[in-house]
Order: structure tokens, then C-alpha cells, then sequence
């Protein structure tokens, strides 16, 4: 009885020793038992494994090698004679001026918005992090509009840009200025960067789990060797709080690079319209679209998607070799593992 | 870190709140309004005669309920499967051992990283093909292969059990799958609660794969509200653009009030622990 609760896992090569030691029979038994536990585990693993690994190759794996032969193609949906034309298709990704201005601007869109949302979700996060009166309600309402769906969001700022019903012309109106035309140019491109900017309380939400991890005491410490609030801020929450920014930074970009709200905002009462998105927010997601629904050309649009993911994997990389030595990664009193471990880029 | 002066801090916090809850006001408020009034110059900042026929035709103007029930069965569908799905696997990595596992572990991680719509067009090609297109048979297969985020969530929480569950289930001759379904599932509602959550809210809020996926009957709310409000000449009716959005969005909201005690940090920062 003893025997079989030593065997029992974690024990694999002590009870392997055991085995090859000739010894009572009790102990024989114990390591076959051992062994042939380890095999069982493992063979379980790949049962519990099984199905994601088996899904990751269908509906992951597959279709990536699909869309990169697509790439090499002039696959266009209708005709059944699509050939092999090679880089043809990348070339014109980067020779074609509207695919590199989409793409400039979703640069542009990336760098304005990613920066202003995690600073504004820090600045919140720091508010509600003070010890107020019902900072647990002021958490609550902030998060709120993270939770609404894309869709709901577009259309509510649809409503409210609109030209003649809008709040924001009344707003305008009331201030005895002329009504604007938001939803088109040159305006449109702020009513996207306002919308994504209403959903901040994601980044509020992560930055305050950070700023809750750092101690106490250090603050206090600080505050009696004489900092101030600014001091205190810059020189601790800020260097504390480096590895969770790093993560927005990176979560942020990928996100913001694939950012197809601009076909929400500005939808024309079609259901795959794309020709209604003023030029201002005709980011490079919207130009995949167009070139996929409206001229169906599956090959060109396949390698578009190569580029932006070859873009992503580049500007991920760069961010991590900037960001070496400016993310202060701290270890946890009661273990001595970092506490935040390598999972931000699964490295 | 404390603010020296309160009352400004209170300020702060108030404008924020002004800002982030006023699209909401401003959305309730349009669905209010008759037609009339969405003309009205200069324009009316309440409803003079508040009425909530815009609800009524909003839900008749367009197959509504039809459009819900599409979304509900969806995204229920996809939220059951992917969760049972995902503690499945997040079960073998947090407690099994076998060659290969550090392997799928960081191609698993990897793929949180990779841009879904760089497989969608692959993907609606494929399923087209397979005559799987205007079925809700792709969220099946979708929800049966688990989601890498969810599966890490449950990886997490499965690696903190504690040994001893399982070494006694051993001794008992219980199988790893008995082990799993009996002793490690039932024990992380948490887990469960948020994962249900997570992904029922994801595929309630998708546009781009029920737009590519489905035809006008069989696509989901999302997608008609986007452009099903129009009068003949295609102007869109914003009144009942407002009272369906509104419909579509407080759900959401009042399923996220009443669970968001406890499981908003938790789910958000998840990916950082």
C-alpha cells in the first residue's frame, strides 16, 4: 500500500532506480508501475492535446499555407483557371500607391492610437486607484464602454457625428459655429481615433492590476527620503509598471494594424460595402477588403495579409530589442521566478 | 502613489466619466426621438415626446428576433464548445508530461500573436468548398479546437491545484479523463463562468466572419444592424438604427454588471501572470 503512494507521479526516476535495482518484489512491481504511468501521462497528454493541435493544423496551419499559395496567384473567385504568377503579387503590394498609402496611414492610425490609449488608461487607472469614495463604481463605468461590441460602438458614434442630428454639431451649434460633415474628410480619421480612444477602460483595467502589484512600501519609502508625486510616479510606478505597458504596446499594435472599425463608421446601407470609407480612415484592412469583395482578387489580397503579417512579426521583434533595458522586470519576494513571466510574446 | 489634492482628483474622474458615458446617453436619447425630431434645427437635446415606438419598429422593420436567435445560437454554440474545449486541453498542459509538450505549448502561445483575418479568406475559401458557408457548422469546428487564449486561462488555474487531488484519484484507479471531468472541472467554475462569458461576448460582438460566412437570412445581428436600417431611398433611419443598437448592446452590458465583480482584472490581465 505505502509503496503504491510513493510511485505515485512526480517520483518517475527514483522509482525508475528502484526498478533496475534488484530488490523485493514490491518494489519491481512499483517501478513497472511507475513507468508505465509516465507512458500513460504521456499518452494522455496528447489525448487532452489531441484536438487543439489537430484544429491548429485544419483551421490554422492549413489555411495559412493556402493563403500563401493564393499569394502566388491571380486567384480571382470566378474564373476556375487561376495560375501561378509567382512574387507578381508582392511586387504590386509594394509598387501600387494606394496599397502603400493604406498602408502608411495605418501606420499613422497605429502610432496616434496606441500611445494615446494606454496613457490615458494609465491616467485612469492612477485615478481610480486613489482611495476615494466609490472608486469601485467609477471602475465599473469606465470599463463599460471596452465591453460594447464594435458594432454598437460605430453606430453609436455614427449617431452622434452625424451631420444634422448629431450631438456633436449641437454641441457646435450651441457655440454659434458652423455644423461639420464628421463622417467624411478630412474629419473622419478623428471620430476613429475619439471611438477607439472611448474604449481605454481595457487598458485602465490592465494597468491598474499592475499598478496594484507594485508594494506599498515603496511608495512610502520614497515619500520619506522626501519625493513627490511626480518623483514618486516617474521614478516608481513607472519603472514597476514597464512590463505591463510593454504589453499593451505589443498587444495594442497587433490589434490596431488589423483595425476594420473604419468599415463600421462609415458603412453605406450595404452589407459589404467598402466604397463609403472616406480616404482618411482608408486604412490597409479596408483595402484588403475592397480588393477581396468588390474586384475579388483572393491572390493579391492573400499577399497583402502576407505583408501586413510579415510586418507585424518585424515591428514585434524591433519593439522587444527597443524596449530591452527600458522593461524592468522584477522578482517576486516569495518566489524566484520573474513575476511576469515570458508569456507576453510566448518566448 | 496618492494624489496630493483629492478634490482634483474627483474632478478628473467626473469629466472621464462625462465623456465615457455620454455616447450611451446620446444613443438612448436618439432612439427616443421620433423622425421628426432627428430633423428638428437647431437640434433637440431631449425628446419632446419620448416614445418607445422605435423599439417596436425596430424589432419589425427587419427580422429581429430572427437575426437575435441567429446570433444567440451562434454564439452559444461556439461560447459551450470552446470552453469544454479549452479546459480540455488546458488541462493536459497545466498536469500531463510527454515529449513534444514545450513544442505545442509555445506554437499554442505563438498563435495568440498571429492576426485571425490572415487565415479568413483561406478559411471562407475552404469552407465554401466543403458547402459549410450559410451553416453554423464552422463555429462547431472553431469552438471543438478550443481558443489559445482560454486554454491558457484554464492552464493557469489547473496548474495551481494542489497535488494531492490527483495522487489520491490515482491510488483510486481513476483514469487521467475521470481525473479531469470529475475532480479538476468541477472545481474551476471561476474559470468556466469567464471563459462562457469571454467567448459568447466575442462572437455576440464578431462582424467579419459571419459577413464573409453567412447570407442575409442566416447572418447574425451584428451584421444586419451595421446596415439593415434604411428607408426606400437607402438613407438610413437613425432612430431605429438607435433603439436596435440599443437592444443589441444592453444585453452585453447587463451580463457583464452582473458578473463584473471579481472578473474583469481577472480576465483581463490574465495573459500577464
Amino acid at each position: 500500500m505505502s509503496t503504491d503512494q510513493i510511485t505515485v507521479p512526480g517520483a518517475q526516476s527514483p522509482s525508475g532506480e528502484t526498478a533496475a535495482r534488484p530488490g523485493p518484489r514490491a518494489g519491481r512491481h512499483a517501478g513497472r508501475r511507475a513507468r508505465s504511468l509516465t507512458t500513460r501521462r504521456a499518452l494522455s497528454f496528447y489525448v487532452f492535446a489531441g484536438p487543439w493541435v489537430l484544429g491548429f493544423l485544419t483551421l490554422t496551419a492549413f489555411p495559412l499555407g493556402y493563403a500563401l499559395w493564393l499569394s502566388l496567384t491571380n486567384a480571382d473567385g470566378l474564373s476556375n483557371n487561376s495560375r501561378f504568377v509567382g512574387l507578381d503579387n508582392y511586387r504590386e503590394v509594394l509598387s501600387d500607391p494606394e496599397t502603400m498609402s493604406s498602408l502608411a496611414r495605418t501606420g499613422v492610425f497605429t502610432a496616434v492610437t496606441v500611445p494615446l490609449t494606454i496613457a490615458a488608461g494609465l491616467l485612469l487607472a492612477v485615478l481610480v486607484n486613489q482611495p476615494i469614495r466609490a472608486r469601485g463604481l467609477f471602475r465599473t463605468l469606465l470599463y463599460l464602454p471596452a465591453v460594447v461590441p464594435p458594432v454598437g460602438a460605430a453606430l453609436t458614434f455614427k449617431l452622434i457625428f452625424d451631420r444634422d442630428s448629431g450631438a456633436a454639431n449641437g454641441v457646435l451649434d450651441a457655440l454659434r459655429l458652423d455644423g461639420v460633415s464628421w463622417l467624411m474628410d478630412p474629419y473622419a480619421r478623428w471620430v476613429l481615433i475619439t471611438l477607439t480612444l472611448w474604449g481605454a477602460g481595457n487598458a485602465m483595467i490592465i494597468s491598474l492590476a499592475g499598478l496594484q502589484e507594485i508594494p506599498k512600501e515603496l511608495h512610502e519609502a520614497a515619500r520619506m527620503d522626501g519625493a513627490n508625486t511626480w518623483q514618486s510616479f516617474t521614478k516608481i510606478t513607472l519603472p514597476m509598471l514597464s512590463p505591463v505597458l510593454f504589453f499593451q504596446v505589443i498587444t495594442g499594435i497587433i490589434a490596431a494594424v488589423q483595425s476594420f472599425l473604419p468599415l463600421l463608421i462609415s458603412l453605406d446601407p450595404t452589407p459589404r460595402g467598402v466604397t463609403a470609407v472616406p480616404e482618411g480612415n482608408y486604412l490597409f484592412m479596408i483595402h484588403v477588403f475592397a480588393q477581396y469583395f468588390a474586384n475579388g482578387r483572393y491572390g493579391y489580397a492573400s499577399a497583402m495579409l502576407w505583408v501586413l503579417f510579415l510586418i507585424i512579426i518585424a515591428v514585434t521583434f524591433l519593439v522587444f530589442r527597443l524596449s530591452r533595458g527600458a522593461v524592468f522586470y522584477s522578482v517576486a519576494p516569495e518566489s524566484d521566478k520573474p513575476s511576469r513571466p515570458r508569456t507576453i510574446g510566448g518566448k | 502613489m496618492v494624489f496630493p489634492r483629492r478634490s482634483a482628483v474627483y474632478m478628473l474622474l467626473v469629466g472621464a466619466l462625462v465623456l465615457f458615458l455620454g455616447p450611451f446617453g446620446w444613443l438612448l436619447d436618439t432612439a427616443l426621438k421620433d423622425p421628426s425630431e432627428l430633423r428638428a434645427l437647431p437640434i433637440h437635446w431631449w425628446p419632446h415626446h419620448p416614445s418607445f415606438s422605435n423599439f417596436r419598429d425596430a424589432l419589425t422593420q427587419i427580422d429581429y428576433l430572427g437575426y437575435a436567435r441567429n446570433s444567440l445560437t451562434i454564439a452559444t454554440l461556439y461560447a459551450v464548445l470552446v470552453t469544454l474545449a479549452s479546459a480540455w486541453a488546458g488541462y493536459g498542459f497545466a498536469r500531463l508530461n510527454a515529449p513534444g509538450k514545450r513544442l505545442i505549448f509555445s506554437v499554442l502561445l505563438s498563435t495568440m500573436m498571429l492576426p485571425q483575418v490572415l487565415t479568413l479568406i483561406p478559411t471562407y475559401l475552404l469552407f465554401a468548398k466543403m458547402h459549410l458557408t450559410n451553416t453554423y457548422v464552422p463555429w462547431v469546428l472553431w469552438g471543438l479546437c478550443g481558443a489559445p487564449y482560454l486554454i491558457f486561462l484554464f492552464r493557469q488555474f489547473f496548474s495551481n491545484m494542489p497535488k494531492e487531488l490527483e495522487e489520491a484519484a490515482i491510488v483510486d484507479g481513476c483514469g487521467q479523463i475521470r481525473i479531469f471531468w470529475r475532480i479538476f472541472l468541477p472545481q474551476s467554475w471561476p474559470v468556466i463562468a469567464t471563459s462562457l462569458i469571454l467567448s459568447f461576448s466575442w462572437t455576440w460582438g464578431d462582424y467579419i466572419a459571419p459577413a464573409l460566412l453567412l447570407d442575409d437570412t442566416h447572418t447574425t445581428l451584428a451584421v444586419k444592424l451595421a446596415y439593415g436600417y434604411h428607408n426606400a431611398h437607402g438613407a438610413p433611419l437613425g432612430n431605429l438604427v438607435a433603439a436596435g443598437a440599443v437592444m443589441y448592446v444592453v444585453p452585453v452590458l447587463a451580463l457583464f454588471l452582473i458578473v463584473q465583480r471579481g472578473f474583469v482584472t481577472g480576465a483581463a490581465t490574465s495573459g500577464l501572470k
